[in-house]
């Protein structure tokens, strides 16, 4: 490929595709100029390649545009603060149409074709799954930011590594204590009828039951109905907690119907932003979710006591104090999982310093310098929060929000502790070989 | 609605900035007016707005319009839409010898293309070859060549070259033979169709070079072979689909002396020529495959299916299902339409050939065809057209700036939202009624064609009116049923 350079990110609203590709070239002269010292010391001038399985196109797209956002943005900080290694990075981008099979296709290309020294940024579990089996085969580095337990379950291999992000399992658990103890302790769950859902179903009675509070029913959805009335009147009367999870397009008629089931009362509702990711939250239709409560991986709307890394890190992405584009206020970010992105990115960053990374012979180095990481400091390169890295089965662990919709905005009313979300591990990638 | 105009001014003074200077304005003040849901960029919760629509109450209003539209022409004189259609203002003679230098044109901008899909970005969005192929080809010259006129005709690629290489080398070499008819073009839209709509990475830059790149040289050979005309008559898909659409512009050549007319959109529909059978199918392909487009995503045809729309399992995954689904929308179409046509003549005792009735009432389909494709695709034109705009100011991502738009900020979110999904529902179901009413009135006026008797013509039409007002309801239907995909 003659041209990779820059294959994303015009879209970004802080860094324009030009910009970006200015601002590579730039480096390069800079670098031969004398008395230049950031990238004198590397050894090679060759950059860092990370190829990007972006789901450019197909169900994912909306996030996708996001994750690049978020990924041009964090490497052009790093590549100004002097890259890695010495070296620039150079972001390669393939459109896996959010389809596992090309999936699989984009990380063989990226790892052969472009020679990239890792594969970075999926997030649709199934993308994950059907992807990394490539990966292992290839002994390509496959870091994903899908918050999927598929990669802490120990169902892929020693290559997939997941340390931006936390997994669903730990979500679900970590919110349990709270809302046990705040909202009511016999729980209704809804729920979609497939996978998704089920992560729900399984992992949120035993964290309940923990805190003495209890499930009473649970409501499993086909995922094509679109209508709800029929379910409603199923939900138990003595329901003190309505744990909603709905994804696809019916989620405004769900909560309308459910708004007018419950009339000005109802049970209280605790549900997870995945729900309304990249919506409005203050359209019309949603109005009975005001004063309900959200989990967020990371806050959308700006809080007041904003980390200046969190400050920055909202200011370098370009989304504005609700969440959305500072270009385009209609166009609401996917807050809650993007910073998994730049997260990522600067484990890749912190990894391959501690292994002097030098070429793609050294990508099970990658690998073994990225287990070995432990705790990650919150800071501009972890802006949403402390985390702790099990090198064992490859997922970090980190705080999480519960915000509560008031004033048609999400404010953030409490944030679980690291321990809340940690579970027993059930694998152990290091003691398959590379 | 937010303009899609560019937050940057280009610095070039170049008449390739001035010219790119232009068309960003013009594009963006066609994205004011026209917005539609994108499936590049269709986020799960966009039809969620629609959901909450009364959408029940447009399909019913959309299927009255347009039996009230037939039955109101019952009592209309006959000769008031003849006069209203031969309604001409001329335009005089287009300038011919420019052709070769505007197809020359073309033909460059095809070479740019082919090659920055080889070399460019391999991103889709930031690769001007599939951004042009899919967007302003297949979506923006078709609503040119149906609203405006026969553009296609003066930038199509093959023109120049063909020319320039049959002055040097000779040719035509071979007569294209009659029996052919059509059928090459069906063959070509069907590959086409498949392609677009079922192959899991049309997108995909590479790919999609050598794709236009095969296609373009084994199209140039056969017109080598048989003529440019020839083979663009019948043979070329692309060609003809243009032309076929094109009918229904308000600028047309005259029948007669090939001189250029205004008229009102439609008009030169009820004087088109009988059609042959291929013709015919090649229209009703064309309609089946973007109607499979919106039904394929449709939770209806998924749950049909199987799939899970919530965890859609990608293109790959319903090559085979959606293989057979367009051909059965194909044949479905097909069969319904040759039925109704076939009732209606039989209702009145008509002693004209089949193939006569049909090959000329198959000109109603064109405005429903168009309707699908501009409801279906417009937004498609709206967002992905800015993506356009950036990918061709700097076709190899080198950092050009050859439009003068390459820092044009991109407002993929033009069409989210609740007020801009009302609006967009509000401009589809007006696309889709009027179209489906305006269909109602070609086939009134060809059916005066088949039967000069007033109560036969308007007799034979009462099946093809019930499937039009079925496809009224279809067309609604697919644009508020909940979508994944």
């Amino acid at each position: 490929m003659s041209n990779t350079r820059d294959k994303a990110g015009f879209a970004n609203s802080r860094i324009s595709r030009r910009t970006a590709i200015k601002g590579l070239g730039a480096v390069a002269a800079l670098g031969t100029a004398p008395g230049y010292v950031r990238y004198a010391g590397a050894q090679t001038s060759e950059p860092i390649r990370i190829g990007f399985q972006a789901h450019k196109t197909g169900i994912g797209a909306a996030y996708g545009r996001w994750y690049e956002k978020t990924t041009m943005a964090a490497v052009k900080l790093i590549n100004d603060a002097g890259g890695i290694n010495g070296r620039p990075v150079e972001i390669i981008t393939e459109d896996d149409g959010t389809d596992p099979a090309r999936g699989a296709e984009v990380v063989a290309k990226l790892a052969t074709q472009h020679k990239c020294d890792l594969v970075y940024g999926t997030l649709f579990s199934h993308v994950v799954t059907g992807s990394a089996p490539v990966a292992g085969e290839l002994k390509v580095p496959y870091f994903v930011v899908s918050e999927g337990y598929h990669v802490a379950s120990g169902k892929l291999n020693r290559w997939c590594l997941q340390p931006g992000i936390t997994d669903v399992r730990s979500q679900v658990t970590s919110v349990a204590p709270w809302m046990a103890g705040n909202l009511g302790k016999k729980v209704t769950m809804i729920f979609p009828d497939y996978a998704f859902g089920y992560d729900h179903r399984d992992y949120l009675p035993p964290a309940l039951k923990a805190q003495g509070a209890e499930v009473l029913a649970q409501i499993a959805i086909p995922p094509t109905e679109t209508s709800f009335t029929k379910y409603l009147p199923q939900i138990p009367s003595d329901t003190e907690v309505l744990y909603h999870v709905m994804v696809g397009p019916a989620v405004l008629t769900f909560v309308k119907e459910l708004g007018e089931f419950y009339g000005s009362s109802g049970p209280q509702l605790f549900g997870f932003i995945d729900s309304l990711e990249a919506v409005d939250i203050n359209s019309p239709g949603l109005e009975f979710l005001d004063g309900s409560h959200f989990w967020e991986g990371s806050p959308r709307y700006a809080q007041e006591n904003d980390s200046d890394a969190q400050k920055a890190y909202r200011a370098a992405v370009g989304i504005d104090d609700n969440g959305a584009s500072l270009q385009d206020p209609k166009d609401i970010s996917t807050a809650a999982h993007m910073f998994g992105c730049w997260e990522t990115l600067y484990v890749i960053k912190q990894a391959m310093e501690a292994c002097d990374y030098k070429s793609t012979d050294d990508r099970a180095k990658l690998v073994e310098a990225t287990e070995a990481m432990t705790e990650m400091k919150e800071g501009p390169e972890h802006p949403q929060g402390d985390k702790i890295f099990n090198g064992k089965i490859h997922q970090a662990f980190g705080h999480q929000n519960i915000s509560k919709l008031e004033g048609g905005k999400l404010k953030v009313v409490h944030r679980t502790s690291i321990e809340d979300g940690q579970y027993e591990p059930q694998a152990d990638y290091t003691t398959t070989p590379l | 609605m937010r303009t899609a105009l560019p937050t940057r001014c280009m610095s070039s003074g170049s008449p390739l900035a001035r010219k790119g200077r232009w068309i960003a304005v013009a594009f963006a003040v066609a994205a004011c007016c026209l917005v539609h849901p994108d499936d590049a960029f269709a986020h799960a919760s966009e039809r969620g707005h629609v959901l909450l629509l009364p959408t029940g109450y447009y399909i019913l209003g959309g299927a009255a319009a347009v039996a009230v539209s037939f039955l109101g022409l019952m009592v209309l004189p006959p000769d008031a839409l003849d006069r209203l259609a031969a309604l001409r203002l001329q335009l005089g003679h287009p300038p011919e010898k420019l052709r070769i230098w505007t197809s020359l044109l073309g033909f460059g901008l095809f070479v740019v293309l082919v090659l920055a899909g080889f070399h460019g970005s391999r991103d889709p969005l930031s690769n001007p070859l599939p951004l042009t192929i899919w967007t302003l080809v297949w979506v923006g010259v078709t609503l040119l060549q149906g609203l405006v006129g026969d553009l296609w005709r003066w930038v199509d690629p093959w023109y120049a070259p063909v020319r320039v290489t049959a002055r040097l080398f000779g040719g035509p070499f071979a007569r294209l033979p009659a029996h052919f008819g059509y059928w090459p073009a069906v063959i070509g839209l069907a590959a086409f169709a498949w392609f677009e709509l079922i192959y899991p990475a049309p997108e995909d830059p590479a790919i999609l070079a050598i794709v236009v790149l095969v296609y373009w040289l084994a199209t140039f050979a056969l017109m080598l072979i048989f003529g440019h005309e020839s083979w663009s008559r019948s043979g070329e898909f692309l060609t003809v689909f243009f032309r076929l659409i094109s009918r229904f512009s308000i600028i047309g050549t005259s029948d007669k002396d090939g001189s250029l007319q205004i008229c009102w959109p439609g008009a030169r529909l009820s004087t088109a020529a009988q059609v042959p059978v291929g013709a015919v199918v090649f229209l009703l392909l064309a309609l089946s495959s973007v109607s499979f487009d919106g039904l394929s995503k449709t939770f209806l045809w998924l749950g049909l299916n199987g799939i899970n729309p919530l965890e859609f399992p990608g293109r790959t995954a319903l090559v085979t299902v959606n293989t057979a689904g367009l051909a059965l929308t194909f044949a479905g179409l097909a069969a319904v339409f040759f039925a109704a046509v076939f009732i209606g003549e039989r209702l009145v005792a008509s002693v004209e050939p089949f193939h006569k009735a049909v090959g000329l009432l198959v000109w109603s389909i064109v405005p429903i065809a168009l309707a699908y494709h501009l409801s279906h695709y417009l937004l498609a034109l709206v967002v992905d057209g800015q993506y356009a705009l950036v990918a061709l100011s700097d076709p190899f991502a080198v950092g050009w700036n050859l439009l003068g738009t390459a820092n044009f900020q991109v407002q993929a979110a033009i069409a989210t939202g609740s007020d801009p999904a009302w609006v967009i529902w509000n401009v589809q179901a007006a696309i889709i009624i009027l179209g489906h009413i305006l269909a109602v009135v070609v086939s009134h006026g060809l059916a005066f064609r088949l039967h000069a008797d007033a109560r036969k013509a308007v007799t034979s039409q009462i099946p093809l009116t019930l499937l039009m007002i079925g496809y009224t309801v279809f067309g609604l239907w697919l644009l508020a049923s909940p979508t994944a995909g």
